[in-house]
């Protein structure tokens, strides 16, 4: 199984401007969103990337990017989500893209900080290329963030501490549902295994995702989840869960970016200087000192 | 050799786990018990299995209660330690049977300690079981988060977004929940209780039917008789509505949510907690309910829940307040997202999560029922089983069954369609008007499923093989059948475990149901916990429709017979059923009405009772004050009403809302004021004791002795105790022959309504058929003749028999004993009319801290403490708001009076003449033998008689040895005088633990030297004058006392709230205190002495050979 494309969704119709969002990278040069996710997939041998977005964002998104493509000399298309039937359909729109070969996903709203050298895209890949399956990303959750996340219920893989054969996937469910049906054994109390917003997905997924479009159509449903699918994937092949060691940072949210910025900062070149500003600001505050540019006026 | 009971205990065979206790203890030693007792007391510390520990708990109680005072070398004689008593009544029950252990080590086996050890190891059995039970709630899947809860940010649940698109009307869509309640179609020997199904699963069965209801003659067809609603609201609150208790509160503070019994919305708070909107684990968090419906439903916004019953109602049988909490949860499940479907029916694993978070609310609000109860949750017909415990499951380990049970849905292909058509043709339902707690009855089948007993082990395999008979003939189509085996397992089985089953009321209208309709009555079937309220009679269908008519008319007549002997709620109904196919259903009220008014919009709507309920309360604000969508709705509510010919009524409905009627009047049309005039309420001393009270001159702490009073117990000598052998031979001859000459008379007092005995409900406890002796059910009157007529049977003179009654139960007593020929009496009958009367007070706030707060009280379960603690604050509002030390007058007259203490009964009789009438019958009457109605065991005793005679003293009286449960002061000698004093008069609580004998208020009273203390003679007591001045002057020696009584206040469909309020009395045990009055004291046996306060008390009464010896003591007459 080789791993050569990355299909990375930005088309959510309220987080327009999300990706274009400017942050200094790990390594203290200033880089959009976007061209810290294509970068992240990159990382994982991807030689071309597929961005789905809203219509009509193409320009502003490859401005955004052209650094990080003309370093890498890498392709990267957009692919235009004409209706906003959901996050499944968005991925859906990639299928030509992706035809029959597995892939890397992405959501274009997080970001990821790996504890170790490795990206986190690269851990990702790795497993599955080795277990020549698809693959999702997951991180241990307390049961209160819930709704937040889709969320897979399963069991430990033998002599694995980090990898999970999933059963069942359920788009933000309610813990009474958890309880019921994604307890996974050996995760601490109120725990729950919830995606990372990174997979590596096979030509599987878009099959089940035609199908559930296909249904959404004739029922008049507006939205289709990718968990939907994800859930019928498990049914049909082998599918795992990989627990990474990392973290990711949900840039849509309120300080989303403020603190995606600190945990970069925080674990890149910068971290002395950041650090030294960060306790310089609390001790300021704390001792009454006011270095504010306003003070005074 | 000693740990024979233990391997009972921990055998795997069947047939040694299942002996019982009883064939054991009856053979073995006091020594050998003794040495078991060491052993099973090892043996429940070392354990940690459930079962076993609380097995072997419940035999602990059992050889401590019923089998050791039997042994002989028991002595009857033993102080209780206070310190372990104390312990008892702050729940630390281990450290109480400790401190009772060590007393029995050091100061022997006595009956005493003994009772204080039963007590204990029977309360922490049940408090263990308890305890299990929350914890398997707390553990069940799909619960557990719900705990983990502590802030508004943890919330995980969002109201669905159905429920926040506004119609165009601009108002929210209204979830609607519909359920129907369930009914138990086997009666198998209550099996749904939680413990029997996690230790027996293969016993506990039952065949359980979801059925609408409709009231049969009222409603037009059956529907289901529990709804819910839920919508979002534009305000931050929680606005929790319970149309059929007429209840509303906009609650703001989470607290608040959390005090179950601070109004009539306990059941709507427990479920709003079950469901999870705001999670058991935020009780106590400080946190603001703004920000967790914040959370929840979105910024500003709060929900609304309203309740309806369909006027179905209390004590059905049918599990209506279950089956509601079971519907107000999965409403709340639904509109959170925690069902897959917002609409609809239930998923089987989605039933199975309500009816656990059905039994956590309860546990929350204080109440509790058995595991079918949630039946209703399920569709049609269903076999509910007890589950083993496996591997995985919370309850592995601990417990043999599962805390849940399984439900197996009846298909059709297994009970046919027209074998359900045919059970509907042939079955009416009824509420017969009786609502009692069947708590006590719960706790008793536990207790004997545990003990094993032989007659119980027996019925419950008899149950067992009817439930299968049952399930068999339902399965062939045979209603008929079906009759045949609830009646039988009614009057076998049901009847053998629990005789408290089966009442008078119930025997009565089997008896003239049979007789009216010959084999056309196919048989009775019993509801739920006991007889009473719901039941079920099976007809010939071709005669269903009469059986329905004759049904409302015999309960009526039998309940205007039984009225002041029973206690009935409210009037019988008879209702109209039919299965439900669904189980709980629910559907999205978006589009009810199109409203013209409202333009194109559509809107939906509350039910009418909701809005007759909430307009009076809207219109004290504004109309500028209310929401737009409040208006709005109210608009759209007019517009309907104004609309719709169903709702023409409205406008009145909501006028008598506005303006209630007063209805304060007796059932003869008197009111309270008439009625104090007829009784000859003295209102001066009332508003001097009413001044006195607010004042604080009087009160629950007034009522005691300083506390530099000296107490002692009784010194050798004091009494007499005729149990020992060297009690002179010669009393039993003298009394016989005392009797012979006719110098002797029974006074019963039955002036007192026995408020614990029903718990205020106001009925006559003399005319109670409290238990079947002799094969029917006997009243305490006939029981007492019965005696009496023995006794003159015996001796060949009839003894006059003097029933002495107030009020209250004068009328009651005089017509039933009309009815009853006297119970075939021969003896002079006669009814003594008490003439004093006191009106009732609203308590001060101060005596209801000081009786619950200052008198040592007993802790009741953690969460049942809670509520208890709530409904305390809330009734301490309820004073202060009705105005402390005012007359209580917002009940029905005879429940605002009351009877002013039994020190006024002897005094009647000077007063009233009858006395005088029996002397100048029976000139040689000299004694006269008085005693409690409910002093079952006393007769007059030759033995006594010739005791009292032979001491020459004015008044003898007989005392029992103490057990743990007699509370209420004794004998002591005060300040060195040897004298009755009353539990309220010590004063310390402990006090009384050094007291060894407890008055049994028999006493035998000499004519002449009474009348001598009242400074009377025979010839003056035709000087009415004289004696009245003579009564004044004594009673005011006697001291006066407040006590606190709680009285029952009726209402709404069988509904019942218990208030506590303040009332005096005197009492004739302080008589012995006049120096003037030469006062002997003998020991009377239990047997003899022991009162039945409590109905509770009944079983042990049944159990320990008590009503053996009572049924020895009479002679049955017709009646």
């Amino acid at each position: 199984m080789r791993i050569a494309k990355a299909v990375i969704t930005a088309a959510g119709r309220n987080q327009r401007t999300l990706p274009l969002q400017t942050l200094r990278d790990r390594d203290g040069t200033e880089k959009a969103v976007l061209g810290i996710l294509v970068e992240e997939a990159l990382s994982a041998g991807v030689e071309e990337v597929a961005v789905v977005v809203v219509p009509g964002d193409e320009d502003p998104y490859t401005a955004a990017i052209a650094s990080v493509i003309g370093e890498h000399g890498a392709r990267v298309t957009f692919i235009p989500q004409a209706r906003p039937l959901g996050y499944g359909h968005a991925v859906y729109c990639a299928r030509d893209f992706v035809g029959t070969d597995p892939f890397l996903h992405l959501v274009g709203d997080h970001l990821y900080v790996s504890r170790e050298e490795r990206t986190c895209a690269r851990q990702l890949v790795s497993v599955a290329v080795a277990e020549s399956c698809a693959v999702s990303a997951v991180q241990a959750t307390r049961e209160t963030l819930l709704p937040y996340f889709g969320t897979v219920g399963g069991r430990r893989v033998a002599s694995r501490k980090d990898l999970y054969m999933v059963e069942t996937v359920v788009e933000k469910p309610t813990p009474t549902e958890a309880e019921l049906s994604l307890i996974v054994p050996g995760l601490r109390a109120g725990h729950y295994l919830c995606f990372f917003g990174m997979h590596v997905l096979t030509s599987a997924v878009m099959e089940i995702l035609s199908e559930q479009v296909a249904d959404a159509d004739s029922n008049g449903e507006r939205s289709v989840t990718l968990s939907e699918a994800l859930n019928v994937l498990a049914g049909r092949e082998k599918y795992l869960a990989l627990e990474e060691r990392a973290q990711r940072f949900d840039v849509g949210v309120r300080y989303g970016l403020l603190t995606a910025q600190l945990a970069l900062a925080l674990s890149g070149v910068d971290r002395e200087e950041v650090l030294a500003r960060l306790v310089e600001l609390l001790a300021s505050r704390s001792m009454g000192y006011d270095h504010s540019p306003a003070a005074g006026s | 050799m000693a740990g024979q009971l233990v391997s009972i205990i921990t055998s795997d065979l069947p047939e040694v786990r299942n002996q019982s206790l009883d064939g054991f203890c009856a053979s073995a030693s006091l020594h050998e018990l003794l040495a078991e007792c060491a052993e099973l007391e090892a043996f429940r510390h070392r354990s940690s299995n459930l079962y076993e520990c609380v097995r072997a708990l419940f035999f602990l109680y059992a050889i401590h209660r019923f089998h050791l005072p039997q042994k002989s070398g028991v002595e009857r004689r033993g102080l209780i330690p206070y310190r372990g008593y104390e312990h008892l009544l702050q729940r630390r029950f281990e450290e109480a049977i400790r401190a009772f252990l060590k007393n029995q080590a050091t100061g022997g086996v006595n009956e005493s300690i003994s009772s204080a050890l039963a007590e204990a190891y029977h309360r922490l059995a049940f408090q263990t079981l308890a305890d299990q039970v929350r914890r398997s709630v707390r553990s069940v899947r799909g619960n557990q988060w719900m705990f983990r809860v502590g802030h508004p940010a943890d919330q995980p649940l969002r109201l669905r977004k159905e429920l926040l698109t506004r119609t165009t009307a601009g108002l929210y869509p209204i979830l609607h929940e519909a359920t129907p309640v369930r009914m138990d179609l086997s009666h198998s020997g209550w099996s749904d209780i939680f413990f029997l199904g996690m230790d027996f699963p293969e016993g506990a069965r039952v065949l359980n039917v979801s059925i609408d209801l409709a009231v049969h003659g009222r409603d037009l067809a059956p529907l289901p008789p529990v709804e819910a609603f839920v919508r979002a609201i534009d305000a931050p609150v929680l606005r929790l509505t319970s149309v059929d208790l007429g209840a509303t509160a906009e609650i703001r503070d989470l607290a608040e949510v959390f005090d179950y019994a601070r109004d009539y919305l306990g059941l709507l708070k427990g479920a709003i907690i079950a469901a999870g909107i705001v999670p058991p684990g935020m009780e106590g968090s400080g946190e603001q309910l703004s920000d967790l419906l914040a959370r929840l439903v979105g910024k500003g916004m709060g929900l609304e829940v309203v309740s309806k019953v369909n006027g179905i109602p209390k004590g059905s049988r049918l599990a209506v307040s279950t089956s509601l909490l079971a519907c107000l949860t999965a409403a709340c499940m639904r509109a959170t997202g925690q069902t897959g479907s917002l609409t609809g029916v239930l998923e089987e694993r989605e039933r199975r999560l309500v009816a656990a978070r059905a039994i956590l609310g309860e546990w929350l609000a204080g109440s509790g029922g058995g595991w079918q109860d949630s039946g209703g949750v399920w569709p049609g017909m269903k076999l509910i089983m007890g589950e083993q415990a496996v591997a995985g499951d919370p309850e592995y380990g601990i417990s043999r069954g599962r805390l849940l049970p399984g439900h197996h849905i009846l298909g059709y292909e297994e009970v046919s369609a027209d074998t359900r058509r045919r059970l509907q043709d042939s079955l009416v339902l009824v509420h017969g008007g009786m609502a009692q707690d069947v708590g006590p009855i719960l706790e008793m089948v536990t207790e004997k499923y545990l003990l094993r007993s032989d007659a119980e082990w027996v019925g419950r395999k008899q149950a067992m093989r009817i439930f299968d008979e049952v399930v068999d003939l339902l399965k062939q189509g045979d209603v008929r059948g079906i009759g045949d085996a609830t009646t039988r397992n009614f009057f076998g089985p049901i009847e053998t475990i629990i005789p408290w089953a089966n009442n008078l009321y119930t025997v009565t209208l089997i008896d003239r149901t049979r007789q009216a309709f010959g084999e056309h009555f196919w048989g009775f079937w019993m509801l739920g916990g006991m007889s009473g309220g719901g039941m079920g009679f099976v007809f010939d269908p071709d005669h269903r429709a009469r059986g329905q008519a004759f049904l409302l008319d015999a309960m009526q007549q039998a309940k205007q017979e039984l009225q002041h002997a029973l206690p009935f709620a409210m009037d019988p109904v008879v209702y109209d059923f039919s299965i439900n196919q669904y189980g709980t259903h629910a559907d999205l009220l978006q589009s009810d009405f199109e409203i013209p008014s409202c333009g194109n919009g559509s809107i939906a709507l509350m039910p009418p009772a909701y809005y007759t309920l909430l307009i009076p309360q809207l219109l004290q604000h504004g109309r500028h004050e209310l929401s737009a969508t409040r208006r709005a709705e109210l608009d759209a509510f007019g517009a309907i009403c104004r609309a719709d010919p169903q709702l023409s009524g409205m406008v009145q409905v909501v006028f008598d809302q506005l303006l209630p009627r007063s209805n304060r009047e007796t059932e003869d049309g008197r009111s309270l004021d008439a009625l104090l005039d007829d009784l000859g309420f003295d209102r001066i001393q009332h508003e001097q004791i009413r001044a006195d009270v607010r004042s604080g001159r009087v009160g629950l702490a007034q009522n005691r002795l300083p506390a530099s009073t000296v107490i002692r117990d009784v010194a050798p000598g004091d009494v007499l105790d005729l149990a020992h052998a060297d009690v002179e031979s010669r009393y039993p001859a003298e009394g016989l022959e005392a009797i012979r000459r006719g110098e002797v008379a029974v006074v019963t007092l039955a002036a007192g309504a026995g408020s614990r005995w029903t718990q205020g409900a106001g009925v006559v406890k003399a005319l109670h058929p409290f238990s079947k002796l002799g094969g029917t059910h006997r009243t305490f009157i006939e029981l007492h003749l019965a005696k009496s007529r023995r006794v003159s049977q015996e001796t060949g003179v009839w003894l006059p028999h003097v029933i002495t009654t107030s009020y209250l139960t004068h009328a009651p007593i005089r017509d039933f004993l009309e009815r009853k020929g006297n119970y075939g009496y021969g003896g002079p009958l006669i009814l003594s009319l008490g003439r004093a009367v006191g009106l009732r007070l609203i308590p001060m706030a101060r005596d209801l801290r000081f009786a619950w707060e200052e008198m040592p009280q007993q802790l009741l379960d953690e969460q049942a403490q809670k509520v208890r603690e709530s409904l305390n604050a809330a009734l301490i509002g309820w004073a202060q708001t009705m105005g402390e030390g005012s007359d209580y007058r917002d009940n029905v007259p005879l429940q605002c009076l009351h009877p002013v203490g039994h020190w006024f009964e002897i005094p009647n009789l000077l007063r009233n003449g009858v006395l005088a009438g029996l002397l100048d019958q029976r000139p040689q009457l000299r004694t006269l033998m008085m005693h409690n109605i409910d002093t079952v065991g006393v007769d007059v005793s030759p033995l006594m008689l010739g005791a009292h005679l032979s001491s020459g003293a004015a008044m003898t009286v007989e005392v029992i040895t103490r057990r743990v449960e007699d509370r209420g002061g004794g004998l002591a000698r005060i300040d060195g005088a040897l004298r009755l004093i009353e539990g309220m008069a010590l004063p310390k609580e402990e006090d009384e633990f050094r007291l060894s004998y407890y008055n049994s208020n028999t006493m035998w009273i000499d004519i002449d030297r009474i009348l001598e203390v009242f400074g009377l003679s025979r010839a003056d007591l035709r000087n009415t004058e004289q004696v009245a001045d003579a009564v004044r002057a004594v009673a005011a020696r006697m001291p006066t006392y407040v006590t606190l009584k709680d009285v029952k206040k009726r209402w709404g469909h069988g509904q019942e709230d218990v208030y506590p309020v303040a009332q005096f009395e005197k009492l004739w045990g302080d008589m012995t205190a006049l120096p003037e009055m030469e006062t002997h004291f003998v020991v009377a046996s239990r047997l003899r002495g022991q009162q039945l306060k409590e109905q509770a008390q009944l079983d042990g009464w049944l159990r320990d050979g008590s009503a053996a010896y009572v049924e020895s003591l009479c002679a049955w007459g017709e009646g």
